[in-house]
């Protein structure tokens, strides 16, 4: 460990990407990091998605200037994939086996790093009754109020929502076909509107109810409280849990860094870090049993006991039905003129 | 022709601008307009502003401008943008300019060639422009990507790329307001060279146009946001982006003080123009 | 001129190297990209080299993005250039106090690039459900949201463009018409000719070439934007531009070889509108003749 910290010391700087300071408090992550190790990190596209961020690998393949990401954090689907495609280095840390088997690669190519529950996020200046379970979505006191995270062809939020919904509406993790038809109707009868919510939108009260993960609702929350009164529900009922994963870019610049930013991650502290931006940590379990979760921190979390976590294969499948099927079966009829 | 016209300005009486008098038919209608133009403009930037002074709910202050006026990361990335900007600006005219006038002189058929190639930044998505310039500058033998001051010289480049088609039209515009032909010619004949001639002659006569592109460049440049993200740079575009996904008042207020000061700073850079005594006379020899 | 002899074709080979400096530019910075570009097209999901890229592109709903890219760009081209112009007209011929003059060119520089984001972010606080003149409105007791008012479609998206659509035109045709000559007008008045038989006449022949130029500058200035169509309405407009980001970018497992096809469609549409603009510029010029 001292070897690989003197030579990310000699590398001097870690280059990112995707990173924004209020998901998952990457921010204290970064400073953390920083105020640690001695070392400068490089910020890049902090609203790229996934897909960016592996495009940002290969169009940066053989430079080692400050715009190629060392590291990347993506949605579980691109761990495979980026993989197979070589744009990965494989690298255990040292904590490697307290990582849960279904959330890494076994060869060590990519590895999950935080999970989040989907809520609602409710403004509760503009809406009276907060909603607390699917269903309560169709009334129509919330006409007009409603929006996705992200555009559903594109956003994981987005399209996880749509699978969330299929979950409490009689689908199953294999089939989400139930999640469109429950837009379908939120679209008829007009409490959907077309329009992307983002912390700014739920926080002005122009899209007052959004779905998101927890630890970006509850950021929101936090970061805005002087504008308005912002509430995070779990639904009741379709429960969804989603995993990011870490991987080290096979062309990167700074190769040391970056394996010590990711030891500083899967470490106790780099862990706990992620806690305090409400996202629960991969190695929570393993940390629970040590003890050394502080308790004030597990009492922020909210409480997301059923949550499911569906499976690679399943994540695909529904990606494939939602992004397809979105425009027929939902089709929010704007093409205008 | 240039004979008759020379003496024609020598002899026409002098007129204050603008010489073409006004009826007052059309008096009515360019308030109307300028009316009209006032509402549609202002209307967004009033609930802008009006946004930007509750940052704190219900109550009125300038919250969100202190914020913003002692951020350093402000100060620090819209200078790097406004450095950009002018350095893309001088780029941009130097090769611009005496393509605009070749073409026009030399080659009018392919006018249209050049006119497309300069409209290509439409049509070019901002990622894949990015993501182009990263394949093809990045790997060895190239490798000008590898330092920060390297990367932002492919950048400006690539914003004078992106000024084209502005930059193009409003001097192709105003060439074609003058006539370079005569002047070349008379020029020619007094024994200019080719540089003197487009620096001293063409230069001079199209201060209007080159003020107007030179205005889109700078706009152009300090609001960019994805070639600046994925080339790594620290720039005005991406400081702005992040605070509206994330804040209301504060960006409300970023673009109250954006608007702003450029409007100051192309006003100087107007003023400054216009003092030139070349640019009192519109454009007739 | 001389004859048509050797000496003439060595003098039009020599034009060429004029143009160098600028082909070489944008080889290094336009004509690269779009290379690649092109060649991605090309590319299929499994990295393979196949056509089935641009058999994509007669897919429906490509096609609808087409035309919604072409209609939205087409109608904020032409209003805007309209209104555009006459804004230029009244500050510069209008009888207006000097000082709109400068006002107006140096608002216009601002307001050209104010895209994106922020600028949806403005008609939203002005327009939308919670904006300052939809709350007008309510004030007067018109509720607009109920009655089938939105900002967040093809009208909404449209008014909003006109923001950067108005000024552009307005700082491009202003060297223009600055350079139309007063002889011409004074001339016109000593025939007895009225301001309108003026314009109609005389002042708006000589300028359509550069009127012209400038509609497809407004043309291709909507038909490629993205930021601004992305913030209001969050990819549901499915503008061309917003289709090849879905496929590049994002979250999902998409194929990126069909945005680029989509995107060299793109290209196709605005070299198709360049030779439509050149043609009526050329018929356009013969009236100066």
């Amino acid at each position: 460990m001292e070897g690989l910290i003197a030579a990310a010391q000699e590398e001097g700087t870690l280059t990112t990407i995707a990173l924004p300071h209020d998901w998952c408090n990457y921010g204290g992550v970064i400073e953390g990091f920083k105020a640690k190790y001695g070392l400068d990190v490089n910020e890049l596209a902090p609203d790229a998605g996934s897909a960016d961020e592996l495009e940002a690998i290969r169009a940066n393949q053989g430079s080692t200037g400050p715009q190629a990401p060392d590291v990347v954090d993506v949605g579980l689907a691109f761990g495979p994939e980026a993989k197979d495609e070589g744009l990965l280095q494989a690298y255990k840390v040292s904590t490697w086996d307290s990582i849960p088997d279904d959330a890494k690669d076994p060869d060590g190519f990519w590895y999950g790093d935080y999970y989040g529950v989907l809520a609602f996020e409710v403004n509760a200046d503009v809406v009276e009754n907060v909603p607390t379970q699917w269903s309560d979505l169709l009334d129509p006191q919330y006409e007009g109020q409603i929006a996705l995270a992200g555009d559903p062809r594109v956003s994981n939020q987005a399209i996880f929502s749509v699978f969330a919904a299929a979950l409490a509406n009689g689908g199953t993790l294999d089939d989400a076909q139930a999640g469109l038809d429950f837009f379908a109707e939120l679209n008829e009868s007009g409490n959907l509107v077309p329009v992307i919510a983002e912390s700014g939108t739920v926080a002005s009260g122009e899209t007052p109810i959004t779905i998101r993960w927890t630890y970006n609702a509850l950021a929101n929350r936090d970061a805005n409280s002087d504008l308005a009164d912002i509430q995070v529900v779990i639904p009741e009922d379709g429960r969804y849990a989603g995993v990011y994963v870490q991987g080290i870019s096979a062309y990167a610049p700074h190769p040391n860094a970056a394996k010590l930013w990711m030891e500083y991650l899967y470490s106790d502290e780099g862990q706990t870090l992620w806690l305090q931006g409400y996202c629960n940590p991969i190695r929570y379990e393993d940390m629970l049993s040590r003890d050394v979760i502080p308790a004030d921190l597990a009492a922020a979390l909210p409480d997301s006991t059923g949550a499911v976590f569906p499976s690679l294969e399943q994540i695909t499948a529904a990606s494939e039905l939602i992004t397809t099927q979105w425009d027929t079966v939902v089709g929010a009829n704007v093409g205008g003129g | 022709m240039s004979a008759i016209s020379a003496t024609a300005v020598a002899e026409a009486p002098p007129t204050p601008e603008p010489a073409i008098r006004a009826g007052s038919g059309s008096k009515v209608l360019a308030w109307m307009v300028v009316f009209g133009g006032l509402i549609y403009f202002f209307t967004p930037l009033v609930a802008t502003g009006q946004r930007s002074f509750f940052a704190i709910r219900d109550t009125f202050g300038f919250e969100a401008y202190r914020r913003i006026l002692t951020d350093p990361t402000f100060i620090d990335t819209f200078t790097l943008s406004v450095v950009n900007a002018v350095l893309t600006i001088v780029l941009s005219l130097i090769v611009i300019v005496p393509t605009a006038y070749w073409v026009a002189l030399k080659m009018p058929r392919l006018r249209s060639v050049i006119e497309f190639i300069t409209l290509l930044p439409f049509v070019i998505p901002a990622v894949v422009l990015v993501f182009g310039l990263l394949r093809m500058y990045g790997p060895p033998p190239l490798s000008l990507l590898n330092s920060s001051t390297s990367t932002r010289v492919i950048l400006i480049c690539a914003y004078a790329a992106l000024s084209f088609p502005y930059m193009y039209r409003a001097v192709d515009n105003g060439l074609r307001a003058i006539n370079i032909r005569t002047l070349t010619e008379a020029a020619q004949s007094l024994g200019a060279t080719w540089p003197t001639i487009i620096w001293r002659v063409i230069f001079p006569n199209l201060k209007v146009a080159l003020l107007s592109g030179a205005l889109l460049t700078f706009a152009i440049v300090i609001g960019e946001l994805t070639i600046a993200l994925y080339l790594g740079q620290h720039t005005f575009g991406p400081y702005m982006a992040d605070l509206v996904r994330n804040k209301v008042s504060e960006p409300a207020a970023l673009t109250v003080l954006s608007f702003a000061f450029t409007w100051i700073a192309m006003g100087i850079i107007s003023y400054l123009t216009r003092r030139q005594p070349s640019s009192k006379k519109r454009g007739k020899r | 001129m001389t004859g048509p002899s050797v000496a003439a074709k060595r003098r039009r080979s020599w034009n060429w190297v004029g143009l160098l400096p600028f082909f070489v530019f944008a080889s290094a910075f336009l004509l690269g990209p779009a290379a690649i570009l092109l060649y991605r097209s090309f590319v299929g999901p499994d990295s393979e080299l196949t056509l089935a890229n641009y058999q994509g592109l007669v897919d429906d709903q490509v096609v609808e993005s087409y035309w919604l890219s072409v209609r939205i760009s087409l109608m904020t081209a032409v209003i805007g250039g309209i209104f555009g112009f006459l804004l230029a007209w009244a500050v510069i011929y209008g009888g207006l106090p000097r000082v709109f003059r400068s006002l107006l060119t140096t608002f216009s520089g601002v307001a050209s690039n104010f895209a994106g984001v922020p600028l949806a972010a403005a008609f939203i606080f002005t327009l939308g459900r919670i904006g300052i003149v939809t709350a007008l409105f309510n004030f007067v007791g018109f509720d607009l949201y109920d009655n089938d008012f939105t900002l967040y479609n093809f009208w909404g998206l449209s008014v909003v463009y006109m923001f950067f659509q108005f000024p552009l035109m307005v700082l491009t045709i202003t060297p223009a018409l600055e350079g139309l000559k007063k002889e011409w007008k004074e001339a016109s008045e000593n025939l007895g000719a009225s301001g309108w038989q003026y314009w109609r006449h005389v002042g708006l022949p000589v300028l359509m070439p550069s009127i012209l130029g400038t509609i497809i500058l407004l043309f291709g200035n909507a038909f490629g934007a993205h930021a601004t169509a992305y913030a209001l309405t969050g990819g549901n407009l499915r503008l061309a531009t917003i289709l090849i980001g879905s496929q590049i970018s994002g979250d999902v497992l998409n194929n990126p070889g069909l945005g680029y096809a989509v995107a060299m469609g793109m290209v196709a549409i605005m070299a198709f509108s360049i030779i439509v603009y050149t043609v009526l510029q050329r018929r356009s010029e013969k009236w100066l003749a």
